[in-house]
């Protein structure tokens, strides 16, 4: 199948759908109860989670489970440095990002010695349940069992517990993200990221530095889960081990894989639909997991392209690569 | 105090041999890593407590049914989820394996809900004492098994052609084709087999831990730390890899903190990959970059 | 005319195995060097080693005096060796603008804070690749094909695709992997047309690895034949032709 590109005037109306969607969500905190305003905030932070996922084992094509490492992570140091430092949440975010980054970076670490496809899946699954040992077993820093519980705080005289204002700065957070990563992806570095995916080889003959580009992958995919991490703390109040074990990171392949593999749009789609629902299915026993097993098993037999694909079928408007040509 | 620690460390090996023998049985047949093993395990232990508990079935016909349960569903799930992804990327097929795992999970969890169950002891035997060692009845039936097992599949495999055949398979599928092997049927059994030994494992630690649908993923990374440990691919390795490792946990428990019992595996994982990524036995597992 | 590459005593060794022994040429711009030999002749760890996959255990590698020997392949390739590769190198997912694309990627300015901002001077710089990537494109009549998936052309096509990806940035030094090989008669007198005015017009120096000789007879101002990693004869195609040693190795029957 030929990839037809869009046209001048798409990219336009593209654009202008982009900006429409959160100066729509702008009203949302008017018409909804506490309850949806709650889920609609969890589901700007799977945006972000799901996002940075789907870099590395979309974009990158690398096997890597690390991200529910990245997210608790993010979610830990924002509690740590807001609970035991004062550092204003706020503030925080970019800072788990940064650690997230961190996380990201010993990820890339295992990639570049060579480390591939099932090995890397089997050593960044042990990654992420280092981590979560050790949240269980630095108490005097985490709470360990207990988890920690973020502190009281007002923005502009508003308590953060208020969840529209959440949703304002939530929103303004995955909108920011979400654009950058769009342009990074765009770029000629996206570009080679596809490269490494398709033939790590050949694309170091290009003069790409092919290290590099996991690297930097690797640790923006790690900016954007840590900086969800942060989110998540403060959407919750109280951080828990157990949010980032394996249940989370199902959850985050069924999102990746509902979208579409290394679809910035299918992220954002595949999030906001999986959100919601387990929310409703949290009461009875088992069907989460049921939920996401039959998902991600139907999508992967009958739509391995996932939604993403078959919008693009639909317009070219929602490829997202495309040339940024001079006018 | 180290004989003592050591035949703990033994049987609790075994089972993890026996886990990452499984795994690699499927994986040197079909090259599928099944990452929802470690649930396969859970299934192979929630069978028998059912079986058990609930039917009223003796111990050892109950095993032999949950374990003949597992072998069809591990030929259903390669027939049904596996075969018509094969030829798609890796991720897609490890993908559906966690999927097929949580489904496993999901349906424990509806029949059992949040709590954590018991299981009554099997192998009322009184311990036996050697000097200062205690050898219970429990270390004695799982290690006794896991043997006996060990003896008949490692026999089977040199002296039939079944060892060839896997050998076959793993280096080219369609050179088996060529000579006549049929491949599809091949695979079927592998994760029949892979699946009903995953199952004993389960079913072997049922009466001596308390029973939850998550006990697989914890499982699943011993069986991945032994096949690392072992070197990946190697049968004879994931075997050594899984007592080993069992071994190690009981000494790191015992000497510097029980904190580290729960990550020695993930620790072996990560040093193996770094320092020796063959492991003891296996191929190189790195590639150049 | 000068000398670009200049590849002094190359060996590698892999654990005893000599896979290349000891092999000297000079390329100069605008000509055409073939690689001849049987296969295991080390034609292609020859190619593995001056673009860097391989680490050679002895000798040098210069372009234009200054020393590439133990650069990493994205370093080699920056420094002005470009390289194709005898299985394919396209990127099948990306269509044929992008993959050429991924040649100028060195060529692309901006940070990348300058990338994730979307700021002009990153967008300029990627307008300005876009551009010269149409271009030539265009040159090789491939232009109405831009938006095709590289996964989708012609075997043909694809090989095209390639050599125009890896000359985009004006290499000065082009090592071709059997460019020729599984293409239509029609196809390879293109590619023969593409290598001559890639030499004669922009005065590249190729590096040609190929099977069919009257192919390379035709197309190369050199050859360089070589069996069981070593050379044994350089000359000119007439030479070759004349050479006794190359019969016997390689022609061997006539």
């Amino acid at each position: 199948m030929s990839q037809i590109m869009p046209s001048a005037r798409q990219r336009k109306t593209r654009t202008l759908l982009f900006w429409a969607v959160p100066a729509v969500l702008l009203l949302l905190p008017l018409t909804t109860n506490p309850y949806t305003q709650f889920i609609a905030n969890g589901m700007l932070v799977s945006v972000l989670v799901t996002l940075g996922f789907t870099l590395t084992i979309g974009n990158l094509g690398q096997l890597a489970f690390a991200n529910t490492a990245f997210f608790g992570i993010g979610a830990y140091s924002s509690a740590i440095l807001a609970a035991k430092l004062g550092v204003p949440w706020l503030l925080t975010i970019p800072l788990a990002g940064a650690f997230g980054a961190l996380g990201g970076f010993l990820a890339s670490a295992a990639a570049l010695r060579g480390i591939r496809t099932y090995y890397l899946a089997i050593i960044t699954l042990a990654f992420g349940e280092l981590m979560r040992w050790a949240y269980l077993h630095a108490k005097p820093l985490t709470g360990g069992t207990d988890g920690m519980p973020m502190p009281r705080e007002t923005l502009l005289g508003i308590s953060l517990t208020d969840d529209t204002l959440k949703f304002y700065i939530f929103l303004a957070v995955t909108v920011l993200l979400v654009k950058a990563t769009l342009n990074l992806m765009r770029s000629h570095f996206g570009r080679a990221v596809m490269a490494v995916r398709e033939n790590e080889i050949a694309t170091a003959s290009l003069a790409i530095p092919t290290a590099r580009v996991i690297l930097v992958t690797f640790m923006w995919s790690g900016f954007v889960v840590g900086c969800a991490g942060a989110l998540f703390a403060r959407h919750v109040g109280h951080v828990f081990p157990e949010s980032f074990g394996m249940l989370h990171l199902i959850a985050s392949f069924a999102m990746v894989l509902v979208g579409g593999l290394g679809s910035v749009l299918g992220a954002v789609l595949g999030a906001v639909l999986l959100t919601a629902l387990p929310e409703y299915l949290r009461a009875f026993p088992g069907m989460e997991e049921l939920f996401f097993g039959l998902i991600v098993a139907g999508v992967l037999v009958a739509m391995p392209m996932g939604l993403a694909s078959l919008l693009r079928r639909v317009s070219p408007i929602f490829v997202e690569r495309f040339y940024r040509e001079a006018p | 105090m180290l004989m003592q620690l050591t035949l703990g460390g033994l049987s609790q090996g075994m089972i993890y041999a026996l886990i990452a023998l499984s795994l690699t049985v499927v994986y040197r047949s079909t090259t599928v890593v099944n990452f929802g093993h470690g649930d396969f395990v859970m299934a192979g232990a929630f069978l028998s407590y059912v079986l058990v508990v609930l039917a009223g079935v003796a111990f050892l016909p109950a095993a032999a049914l949950a374990m003949i349960a597992m072998f069809v569903l591990g030929v259903m799930f390669n027939r049904g989820l596996i075969r018509p992804i094969r030829g798609g990327p890796h991720i897609g097929l490890a993908l559906m394996c966690i999927a097929a795992g949580y489904l496993l999970r999901g349906i424990a969890r509806m029949v059992w809900g949040r709590e954590v169950l018991p299981m009554p002891p099997v192998f009322d035997m009184a311990p036996i004492f050697v000097g200062d060692l205690v050898i219970t009845g429990d270390a004695v039936f799982i290690i006794g098994t896991v043997l006996v097992l060990l003896l008949l599949f490692f026999g089977l495999m040199a002296l039939t052609d079944l060892g060839k055949m896997v050998q076959a398979v793993y280096q080219s599928p369609r050179g088996a084709r060529l000579i006549g092997l049929n491949v599809d049927r091949f695979n079927d059994f592998s994760w029949g087999v892979g699946a009903a030994l995953g199952a004993l494992g389960g079913i072997l630690v049922a009466p001596v831990s308390l029973l939850h649908p998550d006990l697989g993923a914890s499982f699943l990374i011993k069986g991945f730390a032994a096949m690392t440990l072992g070197g990946f691919g190697s049968l004879g390795g994931a075997v050594l890899g899984g007592v080993l490792l069992g071994i190690a946990e009981q000494y790191a428990g015992a000497y510097l903190d029980t904190a580290l019992i729960e990550i020695t595996a993930y620790v072996v994982i990560v040093a193996v990959l770094f320092i020796r990524p063959q492991g003891l036995f296996g191929r190189k597992a790195v590639v150049k970059v | 005319m000068s000398t670009l590459l200049t590849v002094e005593g190359l060996s590698v060794r892999f654990s005893g195995l000599t896979a290349l022994d000891d092999v000297s040429f000079t390329l100069e711009d605008g000509n055409v060097r073939a690689v001849i030999g049987p296969n295991g002749a080390g034609k292609s760890t020859l190619f593995n080693a001056i673009s860097g996959y391989v680490t050679p255990t002895a000798g040098t590698v210069h372009l234009r005096g200054q020393e590439l020997t133990r650069l990493t392949p994205h370093e080699i390739a920056e420094q002005g060796i470009r390289r194709t590769f005898q299985n394919g190198g396209l990127f099948p997912a990306l269509t044929v603008l992008e993959n050429v694309l991924t040649g100028l990627h060195a060529q692309t300015h901006g940070s990348f804070l300058d990338i994730l901002l979307g700021r002009s001077k990153a967008l300029k710089s990627e307008a300005d690749n876009i551009h010269r990537a149409r271009e030539l494109l265009k040159l090789m009549s491939m232009d109405h094909m831009a938006d095709t998936r590289a996964g989708d052309l012609s075997g043909g096509q694809q090989r095209i695709v390639e050599i125009v990806r890896t000359v985009a940035s004006d290499p000065p030094v082009l090592l071709l992997d059997e460019p020729a090989v599984g293409l239509s008669p029609v196809a390879r007198a293109q590619m023969m047309e593409i290598i001559h005015r890639l030499a004669g017009e922009k005065g590249v120096g190729i590096l040609l690895i190929e099977h069919a000789v009257e192919l390379v007879m035709a197309a190369a101002d050199r050859i360089l034949v070589m069996a069981a990693g070593a050379r044994i004869a350089e000359g000119t195609p007439e030479e070759i032709r004349e050479d006794r040693a190359v019969l016997e190795a390689y022609l061997g029957h006539s």
